[in-house]
């Protein structure tokens, strides 16, 4: 049995030894034992999006190659790969946390990763607006998420981007305008504590 | 509560600068899009010649020219666009600067109100007769000092001014 090493990906990615260990890629049939894994693979997956900022995965992201998900989902080295239904497991298993939420909703295959909680976004969000002078401006969501030169929120979700916004609101640093084309938001500095 | 309170209204004119703003955006990703078809007609160009289709290959370089001409006239449409966009917020500031000047103008003409010319001359009056009598007091009291009191004043004063001049005081400087 080959020892077990950390590796680094060719993105760049040093993945845990863990990675390398073949029953770590399989869904354990003891309770316990699985529990550790589970929070394993949540963290590994959590670092791994942070890493590349990806916001998305799919259950079906162990089947197919050539994916965003392939250095983390499989290891060719000891020729494994993630089932489909112990990675929907660790999916239910991170939702439950908070660590992600099912997008749509109405499903259990794909979700979207909180690599930062909304409530972090909302301060990315707000610190964002601040420095670049853009508070008590109408905003309109593609030139947050899509800005011509790369931000911190470029590519962020609509889903999550609307959940950080909704947080501002509550404590009146956002408001949302809707007209028939869509839809923008203000930001307003932090109005006392 | 008092958080709501700071929130500004959404007026129509916020709804036509979103409105502006939209249209921008979609602009863009029109123009995002056309670079893809550009993009996917020169890779049919190249497929069709590698595939020895001389003609096809001309037809998608055609169309893809058509679609240059499009991207460069969508490009003016965004100037257009971005240009009013920031001429109406320009604008806003303005009008804030505006609103600016008048509160500080109103702040201004309240002091003024207050600080007339008549209050000011009858205030120097009062203050000279003030002083006037001042004076006086002074005098009197000055004039009410006896010839042996005024002669102890002065020896005093002699006496003050020879100890000065016996101990100089930069040498009390120098010792200590």
């Amino acid at each position: 049995m080959p020892s077990l090493s950390t590796y680094t990906t060719p993105s760049g990615f040093l993945l845990p030894s863990i990675h390398s260990a073949a029953p770590f890629f399989t869904q354990q049939p003891f309770e316990t034992a699985q529990s550790s894994a589970t929070d394993l693979w949540t963290r590994l997956i959590l670092t791994y999006a942070r890493h590349r900022r990806l916001f998305v995965l799919r259950v079906e992201d162990t089947e197919k190659t050539g994916g965003d998900w392939d250095e983390v989902l499989r290891n060719e080295r000891i020729n494994r790969r993630m089932k489909a239904g112990h990675l929907e497991f660790v999916l239910g298993s991170m939702v439950t946390k908070g660590l992600a939420a099912y997008e749509p909703p109405d499903q259990t295959r794909s979700v979207l990763l909180y690599w930062r909680l909304p409530e972090e976004w909302a301060e990315v969000l707000h610190e964002w607006a601040t420095n670049t002078g853009q508070l008590n401006t109408i905003l309109t969501f593609y030139e947050i998420t899509d800005p011509p030169i790369a931000s911190e929120l470029s590519g962020l979700p609509l889903p999550l981007l609307r959940n950080a916004i909704a947080i501002l609101a509550k404590s009146g640093r956002a408001q949302t305008i809707s007209i028939a084309d869509g839809d923008g938001v203000r930001f307003f500095a932090r109005t006392g504590r | 509560m008092g958080a709501n309170q700071s929130i500004p209204k959404i007026t129509s004119q916020d709804r036509a600068i979103l409105d502006l703003k939209l249209q921008r955006d979609k602009v863009k990703q029109y123009q995002k899009q056309i670079q893809f078809i550009l993009n996917r007609e020169h890779e049919i160009a190249k497929e069709h010649l590698a595939a020895g289709r001389k003609d096809r290959a001309l037809i998608a370089l055609r169309r893809r020219k058509y679609q240059e001409g499009l991207l460069a006239k969508t490009d003016g449409q965004l100037e257009n666009l971005e240009q009013l966009v920031s001429t109406i917020e320009f604008s806003l500031v303005e009008v804030s600067v505006l609103h600016g000047l008048k509160q500080g103008n109103d702040v201004l003409k309240a002091i003024h109100a207050e600080m007339n010319l008549e209050s000011v001359e009858k205030l120097l009056e009062e203050t000279a007769e003030a002083r006037e009598y001042q004076r006086e007091v002074g005098d009197m009291l000055a004039n009410n000092l006896s010839l042996d009191e005024e002669d102890a004043v002065q020896t005093e004063l002699a006496q003050l001014q020879q100890e000065a001049v016996r101990s100089p005081p930069h040498l009390h400087i120098c010792l200590s």
